[in-house]
């Protein structure tokens, strides 16, 4: 999770021309078990994104993956897996969100894959994707949409949130 | 005075209709829903509802042991569970570190061709089933299917539900005529392939049906997310056991199957051609399996990864299976996300569909060669 | 008015009903063992059993199918126009049971050999269409009103070319009677003289009977049994029956009038035992190419079905009809329309690789491009 050194390590990387096609953005580089992390803050992630895409060296114009984590304290993480399917190389770019504020622009107006996977982000951790043009549920019922199964602090086991009032088995209703 | 017939409320006008297809419909490969709304018989628009088949699959691996998490991969994809599997595995052991033995990765190659094999079987008797043969198409693949499960249950003694890749390795050894009986599974399966064939790709009514529908160019697809087969058949080569070699791919020789137009009838073709590739791979695996450990000598009993995150990524049969793993240094996951190749391809199904007849809607469905249980998860 | 039966002199009204009741019988029992014959042969298509456990061989499955389905409740919408609903399975099955009474079985085994049977045969199986329309409008089912106006489309357009093939043979035989077109038979069958029409009339037969490569108002995979989808029980086995005695009448008429029926070879020499097994053996050859058909062809697009009926069956349909009438005006030699057939199967065959080799599109995107542009 730290940065430090890392400008040795990555120079057999793509971090150089990622760092050039991010110029005017604050990144922080970091090596993955495979591909290499950028983090980007929130109010420039798209912006960067759109400049990873456009870049022709790097040219990522395949969304893997675009999924979150949850740190708790530390908020939220969403985490986008990008490929070149022409340059064949992989990058993965995080950013933070805040726990007070989840919002993030969507990802939907540089590459329409992304919708389907923010609408489950969106649903499963609560993380609202501005201007995302179908903002429904995905997976979960249409009505459900204040409780965010994947956030840490949502149980597992007492179930009965997720029932309502009224519809577990009758012996147990007493 | 106008005419009470000119007023709004009674005027005549031509409506579309909307047509609800599934959650229970014969065509939609499991529990999935799209409503059309229909013109005549001509689709204007499309919108797939999912989600029916949601088990949370991802939340439970959060609760469980890294060893534990490898029975839902199973259930998530079950048509090809052993394709999940290794995504899951090869996850945890890139985390961990752990290198696994040669036979083991050998082993693991060809069942996951076989399943491979197995899925694309199901894809071709249920394709032929949506163009509208009786259910003749179904049962050839069935035959076919039938003998690639009695493998794989004198092997783990399951026929959907695997369990049997460990981290690290394996779970046990193969039955001791593992090659023989392969071999006589490659056979039986070639020449079902051969009559699927037959049955299906000289028919005229079969092109006739097939071609020019649902077509996506591959700059779409690729906009869209869309692998494997879906993918592959717009002419984009693309295949990730070539492009970022896991296992022992880099040392088989096979080729990644191309389309041209993007089309039905290109994916039936890709996949129809692939299970040619993939009786090829398993044949120079099986040459190349030596006598030799399954698992690493030196296995901790409690498994426990160091902090990092990793997203690991196979070719399953329907395209990119990705595990993304986030350890925090326990002896679970702290986030395990499966990417599934059947939600990005669905995603082009409006696209792929707008504008075609209702039958053809079926078929654009059919061809993309939907899992429910992968895509709900 | 009397008229003779089995040797007795009895009321013509008495004997009508007499024979009306044998054929109704034997329709139930043939319907029966068709439908055991197709799950029979279909599953030897497919490399299984077909029913094998009730009876000796499975064989009282269709029996067992029948007290299931006469026992089951019997179900109707509530959003289902009452009437229509309930009247659409008579449209559906008296149409096709009143076809029976021109049916020859063999030389004199008609109910009545009627001067126009051909045109009565033709005209009454139409109205079948009709029921398909109130069964798909009045189910309040939308895969059911596609199905049904898919049936009713396709029927009309393939009853032409069943018509107008089925009217070249008249030509040559000169005659719309059934029995005198098998008798004129007795030395040579149609099909020789017209094997395009015999060709187009089996394909216009599986259109009409809603059987594969054309049961696309039915189609499993896309209208989920379309005109069918609300009905169960009874009202059910009904358009079973339906399905079967259609398909029984077609094939005896087909071989009557293409094949020789029970004239040929030999059979005005040979006693009506002989002319029963002739018809049997040809009405079951032209069955078991159906449930062929039906066992290994994929299903056709409702476009490229009705292409395929305008476009190329019907001009074919007409030129048939024009050769056969130079050929009988100028008095020139039949084997003229053998050559002509046969070219014509040719063209059959060259419209249809053409047709397959033709690129789609989209034809809604290019529709609606041109609606826009008018509004």
């Amino acid at each position: 999770m730290t940065s430090e050194g890392a400008s040795t390590d990555l120079s057999s990387t793509i971090w150089p021309q990622v760092d050039k096609a991010l110029s005017g953005i604050s990144v922080e580089p970091e090596m993955g078990v495979l591909d290499l992390i950028v983090r980007i803050p929130r109010d420039e992630v798209i912006r960067g994104l759109r400049a990873l895409k456009r870049d022709a060296d790097l040219d990522f114009d395949y969304l893997r993956c675009l999924t979150a984590v949850d740190w708790e304290e530390r908020g939220i993480d969403v985490v986008y897996h990008l490929y070149s399917t022409k340059k064949r190389h992989n990058l993965t770019v995080k950013t933070n969100l805040p726990n007070q504020d989840l919002t993030v622009d969507t990802a939907t107006t540089v590459w329409r894959g992304a919708n389907w996977l923010e609408r489950e982000t969106a649903e499963m951790f609560g993380v609202r994707f501005n201007g995302h043009p179908d903002p429904r549920t995905l997976l979960m019922p249409e009505d459900m949409d204040d409780t965010f199964p994947l956030r840490k602090d949502h149980p597992l086991q007492d179930i009965k949130i997720l029932q309502g009032e009224g519809i577990a088995f009758p012996e147990e209703q007493d | 005075m106008t005419s009470v017939l000119l007023q709004p409320e009674h005027e005549f006008e031509t409506q579309d209709i909307f047509v609800n297809m599934g959650p229970q419909h014969p065509s939609t490969h499991g529990v999935f829903r799209m409503v059309l709304a229909v013109d005549g018989e001509v689709v204007r628009d499309v919108l797939p509802y999912i989600g029916y088949l949601h088990r949370g699959a991802e939340k439970l691996c959060e609760t469980m042991d890294y060893r534990q998490g490898i029975g839902f991969m199973d259930r998530t994809e079950y048509l090809a569970a052993f394709n999940a599997e290794l995504s899951y595995v090869m996850a945890v052991e890139k985390l961990a570190g752990i290198e696994v033995p040669e036979r083991a990765q050998w082993i693991r190659m060809i069942l996951c061709e076989l399943n491979r094999l197995s899925s694309h079987f199901m894809f071709l008797g249920a394709f032929g089933v949506d163009v509208g043969v009786l259910g003749t198409s179904f049962t050839y693949a069935f035959r076919e299917r039938e003998v690639i499960f009695d493998l794989f249950e004198e092997i783990c003694g399951d026929r959907m539900m695997y369990s049997y890749f460990r981290v690290g390795g394996l779970a046990w050894e193969v039955t001791d005529n593992f090659v023989a009986r392969v071999h006589q599974v490659l056979a039986s399966a070639r020449q079902g392939i051969e009559d699927l064939d037959g049955l299906l790709t000289a028919n005229e009514i079969f092109q006739a049906r097939t071609k020019g529908i649902g077509h996506i160019s591959a700059a779409d697809a690729i906009d869209w997310g869309m692998s494997g087969p879906s993918l592959r058949a717009t002419g984009v080569s693309l295949d990730i056991r070539r492009d970022e070699p896991y296992l022992f791919y880099p040392e088989v020789k096979f080729d990644v199957i191309t389309g041209t137009n993007g089309d039905v009838y290109d994916r039936y073709i890709c996949r129809l051609q692939e299970m040619y590739q993939s009786i090829r791979i398993i044949e120079q695996c099986l040459q190349r399996l030596q006598p030799g450990p399954i698992v690493p000598e030196r296995m901790s009993r409690l498994l426990r990864t160091p902090p990092g995150e990793v997203y690991l990524r196979t070719e399953a049969p329907r395209g990119e299976y990705g595990v993304y793993m986030v350890s925090n240094g326990g002896n679970r996951p702290w986030r395990c996300k499966v990417r599934s190749a059947c939600l990005s391809n669905l995603q082009a199904l409006r696209d792929m569909t707008v504008g075609h007849y209702v039958s053809d809607a079926v078929l654009v469905l059919g061809s993309i060669d939907i899992v429910l249980s992968e895509v709900d998860r | 008015m009397t008229a003779e039966f089995l040797g007795i002199e009895m009321p013509v009204l008495l004997e009508a009903f007499i024979k009306v009741n044998i054929v109704v019988l034997a329709m139930t029992v043939v319907v029966m063992a068709l439908i055991y014959l197709e799950r029979k042969i279909i599953g030897r298509f497919q490399m299984r059993l077909g029913p094998t456990r009730t009876g000796p061989f499975g064989l009282l499955q269709s029996i067992a199918d029948a007290l299931k389905l006469v026992g089951k409740e019997d179900l109707r919408p509530t959003g289902a126009d009452p009437w229509v609903f309930e009247l659409s399975i008579y449209f559906i099955f008296v149409p096709v049971f009143v076809g029976f009474v021109v049916v020859p079985f063999a030389i004199g085994w008609e109910i009545r050999a009627l001067e126009l049977g051909l045109l009565y045969l033709l005209a009454t199986s139409s109205v079948s269409g009709l029921g398909f329309a109130m069964a798909g409008w009045a189910s309040d089912n939308r895969y059911a009103m596609l199905g049904g106006l898919r049936a009713v489309a396709q029927g009309v357009a393939y009853e032409i070319p069943l018509v107008v093939t089925l009217l070249a043979v008249a030509m040559l035989s000169g005659s719309l009677n059934l029995r005198e077109i098998m008798l004129d038979q007795g030395t040579v069958p149609n099909i020789v003289w017209q094997p395009l029409g015999f060709i187009m009339f089996y394909i216009a037969m599986l259109a009409e009977l809603n059987r594969a490569p054309f049961d696309i108002a039915v189609g499993e995979s896309e209208t989920a049994g379309g005109p069918h989808i609300e009905f169960s029980g009874i009202r059910w086995s009904m358009f079973q029956l339906a399905e079967y005695a259609h398909l029984w009448i077609m094939s005896i008429v087909g071989s009557a009038i293409f094949l020789g029926g029970s004239a040929w070879p030999l059979g005005e020499d040979l006693g009506t035992p002989f002319q029963l097994l002739l018809m049997g053996i040809k009405s079951s050859a032209l069955i078991f190419l159906a449930m062929w058909t039906r066992a290994s062809l994929p299903r056709l697009r409702i476009d490229q079905l009705m292409g395929f009926a305008w476009k190329v069956l019907m001009p074919l349909a007409f030129i048939q009809v024009l050769v056969n009438g130079f050929v009988i005006v100028y008095d020139l030699p039949l084997l003229l329309l053998t050559v002509q057939g046969l070219i014509g199967i040719v063209v059959l065959n060259w419209a249809i690789q053409r047709a397959v080799a033709r690129p789609a599109g989209r034809p809604g995107i290019a529709a609606w491009a041109a609606s826009e542009a008018t509004s």
